[in-house]
């Protein structure tokens, strides 16, 4: 009587406990993107030098496309490795684009000349862009192939390796199955 | 007096105001409520338990004025949250959709209370079956034999109003179960119950008669009783080692599992485990003692403090510039920071003093292999880190950081071999 009611009580209790504890092993914080392999979000950004850009026109180049903050570490973390990779890859069809978030006009041209980015950057004032990718942590950075379709995502920052890697693949048109993770900071 | 008339009058103005404004005023407050109404289904992706309604956030707001603005363009409600789902997955939705998993969590709920209901009424019903327990079976068999002579009408006599009342329910069921009001599983199981608080009911009436007549000697009433509170007091031991380790076994694991915080943590970190270095003491910046500096600064670097942490380590290095300890350091906070041209020069400079620097060759490895993207070189760095002394966890972080490298490396000369 005693030891069927003990099993009863650890049958109950033993998923329950695993279940919790499996809780405490994921971040809270991430969310799951459901836009990998799908079309890119189409939108228009105004550059830092003032010009206006569109997706559309990037089609049949592969984009990198970046966002970023000046006030987020990790993002600094991250700016040479994306500057060193732009100038590698500049020649090969291959458009970098950063998506300014949450920051001031000021600020964010420092950040820019601190460490000597030359791709093209633009503003997000309202967010739009950001919620259109389902950007919650930054850096966010979407792999897009020649066809616009979204072939990688990562949040964090990114090192040298999975940018030469990821480019190639979205250059191939070959679409990750799982997002990356980096340090990052969530937006506010 | 006069402000109350102003304020009257101010009033009046407002209200005719408002009746002019009244059409596009109701527009606007429809809109509100239905972007309300979407918003407060929605999670805010940068909160904790927060809707997009109720966040602060400018995120959240921004996704408030998307709302509007879709409402405007003539979107319904339900195309906005597909819109969002789009977006963040079915995360974005605090109700989840009862499919998949997310059907677990509307279905478990009402599974739960189901069991629990029926376990309970289960549970309620055997108690009530169970036999009261006696100390004397005799006594209690004499009691029933004396409750069902009083219902039969045999034996009248003075009754005490509770056993009277019992008396009379149980005539009451004999009653009801004649006319067919009661099944006979029912009624037999009612009659045993009464019965048997009916005969308690006597034997406590008894007892109480015969205490009153003859106080009972001591060793007569300690008998019966004492085996009932060693067998308690077994159970609450029980309880309470149960209790114990539970209380052991959750402070070592949440300790464990528990994420460090930032600032701003209400408990003060006190539920994350982290080791606060109790209340940091402020620096003396102005002090020429390098051991000092350095120990403050490493201290303000464990807890993260890490403006602190630079300033102390840049004060030693005012006072000595080749400062080799500092130097390590401040490179590591300079790489921390995205600065890894400064963060080398200044691990060089550590490395130039004393070679064979822990912290230093570590720093010089992490910005070859991370910023600068050379992990041949890395490697190297890292190889003589190993053939120092080191501590056992520092030890095993480096040597897996290193396997890691060496993966990497060979991936990437890998296809080159090849070619």
């Amino acid at each position: 009587m005693a030891w069927r009611r003990l099993v009863l009580v650890f049958l109950l209790g033993v998923p329950l406990v695993a279940v919790l504890a499996y809780g405490f092993t994921r971040d809270p914080r991430e969310i799951p993107s459901p836009l990998i392999g799908r079309p890119a979000p189409s939108f228009t950004l105004r550059l830092m030098d003032g010009r206006e850009l569109s997706l559309v026109d990037l089609r049949g180049k592969v984009v990198f496309l970046n966002f970023w903050a000046s006030w987020c570490p990790p993002c600094r973390a991250e700016a040479r490795d994306l500057e060193a990779a732009w100038r590698r890859h500049r020649d090969a069809d291959v458009v970098f684009l950063g998506v300014n978030i949450q920051d001031t006009d000021a600020k964010a041209r420092a950040f820019l000349r601190e460490f000597d980015v030359t791709y093209a950057n633009g503003f997000d004032p309202r967010n739009r862009v950001a919620i259109d990718y389902g950007v919650w942590g930054i850096p966010e950075t979407f792999f897009l192939d020649r066809t616009g379709r979204i072939t990688y995502k990562h949040v964090g920052a990114l090192g040298t390796g999975i940018i030469h890697a990821k480019l190639e693949e979205a250059r191939q048109g070959v679409a990750s199955r799982l997002e990356g993770k980096g340090e990052y900071r969530s937006i506010q | 007096m006069s402000t109350a008339r102003s304020s009257s009058l101010l009033g009046a103005a407002l209200a005719l105001l408002l009746a002019l404004a009244a059409p596009a005023g109701a527009v606007q407050d429809d809109l509100d409520a239905q972007m309300l109404a979407v918003a407060s289904g929605l999670r805010c992706p940068v909160c904790q338990n927060l809707s997009v309604a109720d966040s602060t956030s400018e995120l959240a707001r921004d996704m408030r004025a998307l709302i509007v603005d879709q409402l405007r363009a003539g979107e319904t409600p339900e195309e906005i949250r597909a819109y969002f789902v789009s977006k963040y997955g079915p995360w974005i939705l605090l109700a989840p959709p009862a499919r998949g998993v997310g059907l677990l969590v509307w279905v478990l709920p009402g599974l739960g209370a189901a069991l629990g209901l029926g376990g309970a009424i289960l549970a309620l019903r055997r108690w009530a079956r169970r036999r009261a327990p006696s100390s004397e079976p005799g006594a209690e068999a004499a009691a029933l034999e004396r409750v069902r002579a009083l219902v039969s009408g045999a034996r009248g006599g003075a009754l005490e109003p509770e056993e009277a009342s019992l008396v009379e329910a149980l005539r009451e069921l004999a009653f009801d179960h004649r006319a067919g009001k009661l099944s006979q599983s029912d009624y037999e199981e009612l009659r045993d119950l009464y019965e048997r608080r009916a005969a308690d009911a006597l034997t406590r009436a008894d007892r109480a008669r015969r205490e009153a007549a003859a106080p009972p000697p001591a060793d007569d009433a300690g008998a019966p009783v004492a085996t009932r509170p060693r067998r308690r007091a077994w159970r609450w031991a029980t309880a309470a080692v149960c209790l114990f380790a539970f209380g052991i076994a959750s402070g070592f694991f949440l300790t464990r599992s528990l994420r460090v915080r930032g600032e701003g943590s209400i408990t003060g970190d006190a539920l994350t485990g982290t080791p606060q270095a109790s209340t940091p003491t402020p620096v003396d910046l102005e002090t020429r003692d390098v051991g000092a500096l350095l120990a403050a600064g490493r201290q303000a670097l464990t807890r993260e403090d890490y403006p602190t942490a630079m300033k102390t380590f840049s004060r030693v290095l005012e006072l000595d510039a080749e400062q080799p300890v500092a130097n390590a350091y401040t490179g590591l906070l300079l790489h921390k920071g995205g600065h890894s041209d400064r963060a080398l020069a200044a691990f060089e400079r550590a490395l130039a003093r004393d070679p064979v620097l822990a912290p230093a060759l570590w720093g010089k490895g992490l910005v070859l292999y991370e910023a600068r993207g050379r992990p041949a070189e890395a490697l190297r760095v890292w190889e003589t880190l190993l053939t120092l002394q080191l501590a056992d966890d520092d030890r095993k972080h480096v040597e897996r950081i290193v396997a890691e490298a060496r993966v990497k490396l060979a991936k990437a000369s890998a296809p080159a071999a090849r070619r």
